[in-house]
């Protein structure tokens, strides 16, 4: 396997490549509102909402070690904070928002407490049964989240005073969100922390005896990925007017695992792609095949799992490692 | 007083039973799948669903016994394949962390979901029981179908034939070994993935074998195959990976929860399954009789 | 496992100008003029009479467990449109299909393309009342009619009514409580409730209970089971039997219905107290999977295929020459909403929202209807419901009409 100074070159060879492409497409997605028909724009707004679920789920799953099915939960309670405030209190820009993450991030904590304790495959289930406990919350208050109707009739965010109605405007916001949210993540992960967690990750027993705190460090980490999957959801909200429970189940917090892993665990980029690749099958191409979008989307998946063990983020030749190098 | 409550909550207790039978016959392949090779196989309920349409297949038009045996017979073998197709899919990402291993069930879940979605349509579709069961009968006074009062033999049945197989039979200590100790099976000589094909196949045989049984309660639908894979997910960690009585122990449990439970709490029913399964996962992550630590 | 630098580098960049490439792609194949600024300008083609095309979007259920419902409503619009040579009001036809999906997630979605992309004039159609809801907004804003072709939730008509959202089905609670005035007159008290704990059944349960006590009948229990997770009522209909009630009224749906009414029979309940449900209980495909037992259960619905009139005799006959089918209340109800849009495209001014709104509110009643004859109270018919019977028929089991209940709009 490589030895670290390999990783190092190969770092600082591909960062200024990295970095243009990565502005030539922020660039290319500041620009779409302006070419771009509305019902194409929301699609690529709903993209990046979804991207963004994907990528905090990624500092989990990929950067942590955390296999989470349950990461949807924290984006639907974000999304119903957001979405009960707007019609209750105020739509000024925001406060929503800030209360969507507060809300995730709490729910997160408050959840994550227990559940960190456990790892692996125990904790894919642990999450899946915390997950699917908020859902049948959400369906049981009505009073609060509208039960299966969900939450209609939710007013548009208002920005200084004035609604974003036109889609082109709404985008932007989405837009100008996703990057912060994005941006705080690859901060995160580049940090001593992140690089904590990545240590964690690949031998937790190494990083005790090292003195680290493993629970405190994956409880950091959980809420975390928690506050920014209830900023995810606040921008759902502000993007569709409509929040229901589908949007906190079981099949949201699934495909966002598919979309982390097809796009590339740990690379906080790659699950951007993953995430695009699985809202256009099951939007766009959905239709098209009766809605049986989900066929294509697990022979693509079983694909990449084989053919792609990296997801495509692989295929750009990035080196991580998720487990310590094993006996060949 | 306690003769008048058992009077009026005989139905549900005896419809655990029934469910719990099921529910054992469905979770056992999963529970030592799991406990053996780490491999958490999320086809498991995508097998149960093409079950059940097999039995639809055979047994859906009208009710006969060589319908409802052929489909039994079809499950078996249709289940047999499928495991064997899924112990080679997974063999590749052996040396992989196990996550991989379970996404690619997940995948494959999907597919099968929906290639049967495809095939069958969305309708709710009838699996009739065999003549002679498909009518009511008395017990205690109280009218039950006298179907899933056989369903609790079969389910009984099926315990003591696996039972006997893993405890009284050279595979089946096998079997036990590896769940026990896997590497050290392998150092022995045995190949560790013939273990596993089998195992996998027979899991799988029984899940498909419990769609068609389950067929005349549940029928045959999309999503099916989801609510299953929860309730066989759950059986298998309360009861413990890699444990007969621990699956036959949590398949009971299980059923009386969703039956008794939902006829005492209906309210709380929702939360009941997945506040037990995190209980579990918190308090005792082995499960009730499980052989293995958390991993 | 070594990497060549020069490959590393190569297939970075493939990936970086596939991506920029793909956004390239997308955004002028999409081109239409960017999304900020002047909203789209509806297309005012030419005057009320004659001339000129009308493109109406048919939101319907292709996919999931609703594409049943879909199919009917496909076919009850083509029907109308086929016998009316493929115009509405004098306006050619083109209809474009958005695909409803399972729930808002899907649905809202298909609304807005239809809206946005396929600049549709008139939206026809919807299953899901969440959906509907969710889609409200949007439609207002657009300022565009929908015409509702199934979705029953009150608050559609009620709270979140709007001048361009009409409804030719029914209102969930509407359809219950002739059924809850019926039982009461005739001493069938007291009687156990049971629906899904969801909206619709919320309401439905709701709306039957006010109506039956406020006419003088007893409610000996109240069950709401576990929405779409619940395959087995049996820990449900145990309580039944010791509540002494002496009817048992439901609300379920779809796969619910089959499970339940079969299950009811199974456990001995169909003998003793007698099913009464909501007309959905036995309405469509559900009667194939309960089979036999679902002998002699009663509902109250808008529509049945024995309702013993003109119209209906000869849409039936029409409609089992075209789908070799019988229609169901799905069909009757989108073969409807074509009814009133033909009418109202007559009279309106142009195809702005507007004109086909007011035009819409200016229909008297509406005589040519297979179900009876019907009108807009509230944007939402009043209509006729109907006590049926499931019986042997010749070709299958049908609901048989045994009274006419009378005319009753939205509660």
């Amino acid at each position: 396997m490589s030895t670290p100074a390999d990783a190092e070159t190969v770092a600082t060879r591909t960062r200024p490549v990295g970095a243009a492409i990565g502005l030539l497409v922020v660039v290319g997605l500041a620009l779409v509102p302006l070419f771009v028909a509305p019902y194409e724009t929301t699609i690529i707004g709903r993209i990046l909402i979804f991207a963004l679920l994907a990528v905090s789920l990624d500092l989990l799953v990929g950067i942590t070690g955390l296999p989470s099915l349950g990461h949807a939960a924290y984006f639907g309670i974000g999304a119903y904070t957001a979405g009960w405030l707007t019609i209750n209190v105020t739509a000024e820009a925001p406060i929503p928002l800030l209360a969507a993450a507060g809300a995730g991030a709490l729910a997160a904590a408050a959840t994550g407490w227990l559940a960190v304790r456990s790892g692996g495959i125990f904790f894919l289930m642990l999450t899946l049964a915390i997950g699917e406990l908020i859902f049948q919350l959400a369906q049981s208050w009505e009073s609060v989240t509208g039960g299966s109707n969900g939450l209609y009739g939710i007013p548009a965010v208002q920005l200084a005073g004035s609604p974003l109605v036109l889609a082109g405007l709404r985008y932007w916001y989405v837009l100008a969100v996703f990057l912060i949210g994005y941006a705080v993540l690859r901060l995160v992960s580049a940090s001593p922390f992140g690089a904590v967690l990545r240590g964690i990750r690949d031998n937790e027993p190494r990083m005790r005896s090292l003195g680290y705190s493993p629970f405190r460090y994956k409880l950091v980490a959980f809420v975390l990925a928690g506050a920014v999957a209830g900023l995810a959801g606040g921008l759902l909200t502000a993007q569709q007017r409509l929040v229901t429970t589908a949007d906190l189940g079981f099949t949201t917090a699934a495909l966002a695992l598919l979309a982390v892993v097809i796009g590339g665990a740990g690379t906080l980029w790659g699950p951007c792609l993953g995430a695009a690749l699985v809202v256009l099958i099951r939007d766009a191409l959905g239709p098209r095949l009766d809605g049986h979008g989900p066929l294509v989307l697990g022979l693509v998946f079983i694909l990449t799992v084989y053919l792609l063990p990296r997801g495509f983020a692989g295929l750009a030749g990035l080196r991580f490692r998720r487990r310590p190098a094993e006996p060949a | 007083m306690i003769v008048d409550w058992f009077d009026t909550n005989l139905v549900s207790i005896l419809n655990g039973f029934a469910i719990g039978s099921l529910l054992f016959i469905l979770a056992v392949g999963l529970s030592i799948v799991f406990g053996m090779m780490d491999v958490l196989n999320l086809a498991h309920g995508a097998l149960y669903l093409a079950g059940a349409y097999l039995g639809y297949q055979f047994a859906g038009d009208t009710s006969s016994w060589l319908g409802f045996g052929t489909a039994l017979g079809a499950a078996a073998l249709v289940g047999l394949l499928a495991g064997g197709v899924l112990s080679t899919m997974t063999e590749p990402l052996a040396r992989r962390p196990h996550l991989d291993q379970a996404l690619l069930t997940l995948g494959v879940a999907l597919v099968v979901a929906e290639l049967l979605a495809i095939s069958y349509g969305n309708d709710v579709l009838r699996v009739n029981a065999p003549p002679g069961l498909d009518e009511s009968v008395q017990v205690f006074g109280r009218t039950y179908p006298a179907y899933r009062l056989a369903l609790i033999g079969v389910g009984l049945m099926i315990a003591i034939a696996v039972y006997a197989v893993v405890e009284r039979t050279t595979i089946g200590a096998l079997v036990r070994a590896s769940v026990a100790d896997r590497d050290m099976v392998s150092a022995l000589g045995v190949d560790n993935r013939k273990v596993k094909l089998a195992v996998l196949g027979a899991g799988s045989a029984l899940a498909a074998v419990a769609g068609v049984l389950g067929g005349p309660i549940y029928g045959a639908a999309p999503g099916l195959d989801e609510t299953v894979l929860i309730l066989a997910l759950v059986v298998v960690v309360i009861g413990g990976l890699g444990s007969i009585k621990g699956a036959f122990i949590g398949a009971l449990v299980i059923g009386q929860v969703e039956s008794l439970g939902r006829a005492l709490v209906p309210d709380l029913a929702s939360f009941m399954l997945f506040g037990a399964l995190a209980l579990v996962l918190i308090v005792r992550p082995r499960g009730l009789f499980g052989a293995k630590a958390a991993g | 496992m070594s990497h060549f630098p020069s490959r590393r580098m190569s297939r970075r960049r493939v990936l970086g100008l596939l991506g920029a490439g793909g956004v390239v792609v997308a955004g002028s194949a999409a081109c239409g003029g960017g999304s900020l600024g002047g909203d789209d300008d509806e297309p005012a083609t030419g005057g009320g009479e004659g001339g000129g095309t009308v493109k109406v979007g048919l939101v319907i259920p292709q996919a999931g467990v609703y594409t049943p419902l879909g199919v009917d409503m496909l076919n009850g619009w083509e029907l109308f449109l086929e016998q009316n040579d493929g115009m509405l009001g004098g306006y050619v036809v083109e209809t474009v299909i958005a695909d409803e999906g399972e729930g808002p997630d899907t649905g809202v979605p298909a609304i807005q393309g239809a809206l946005q992309n396929d600049q549709v004039d008139v939206l026809v159609g919807i299953v899901n009342s969440a959906t509907a809801l969710g889609a409200a907004d949007a439609v207002s804003e657009a300022q565009k009619v929908l015409v509702i072709a199934n979705a029953g939730a009150a608050a559609i008509t009620g709270e979140a009514a709007s001048p361009y959202i009409w409804r030719s089905s029914f209102v969930n609670a509407q359809v219950v409580v002739p059924l809850a005035e019926y039982l009461a007159a005739n001493d069938i008290s007291p009687v156990y409730v049971m629906a899904p704990d969801y909206a619709a059944g919320q309401e439905v349960v709701d709306g039957f209970t006010t109506a039956f006590v406020a006419a003088g009948g007893t409610v000996a229990g109240q069950a709401l089971t576990p929405f779409g997770t619940t395959q087995d009522f049996q820990p449900f209909l145990s309580p039944i039997r010791d509540s002494g009630a002496v009817a048992t009224f439901v609300f379920f749906a779809g796969g619910e219905a089959v499970s339940y009414v079969q299950q009811y029979a199974a456990f001995g309940l169909a003998e003793t107290i007698p099913l009464y449900g909501s007309g959905f209980l036995t309405e469509g495909g559900v009667l194939g999977g309960q089979g036999e037992a679902a002998i002699g259960v009663r509902t109250s619905l808008h529509y049945s295929t024995e309702i013993d009139n003109e119209n209906n005799a000869a849409f039936v006959e029409a409609y089992q020459a075209a789908y070799d089918a019988l229609p169901t209340c799905y069909a009757v109800q989108t073969y409807d909403a074509a009814n009133v849009l033909n009418r109202a495209l007559a009279e309106a001014a142009d195809l702005s929202g507007d004109a086909i709104s007011d035009a819409l509110g200016a229909l008297g009643e509406i005589e040519d209807s297979p179900r009876g004859p019907w009108s807009f109270n509230g944007q939402t018919p009043e209509q006729t419901f109907y006590l049926r019977e499931v019986v042997e028929g010749e070709g299958g089991l049908i609901n048989s009409v045994v009274e006419d209940l009378g005319v009753f709009t939205q509660p």
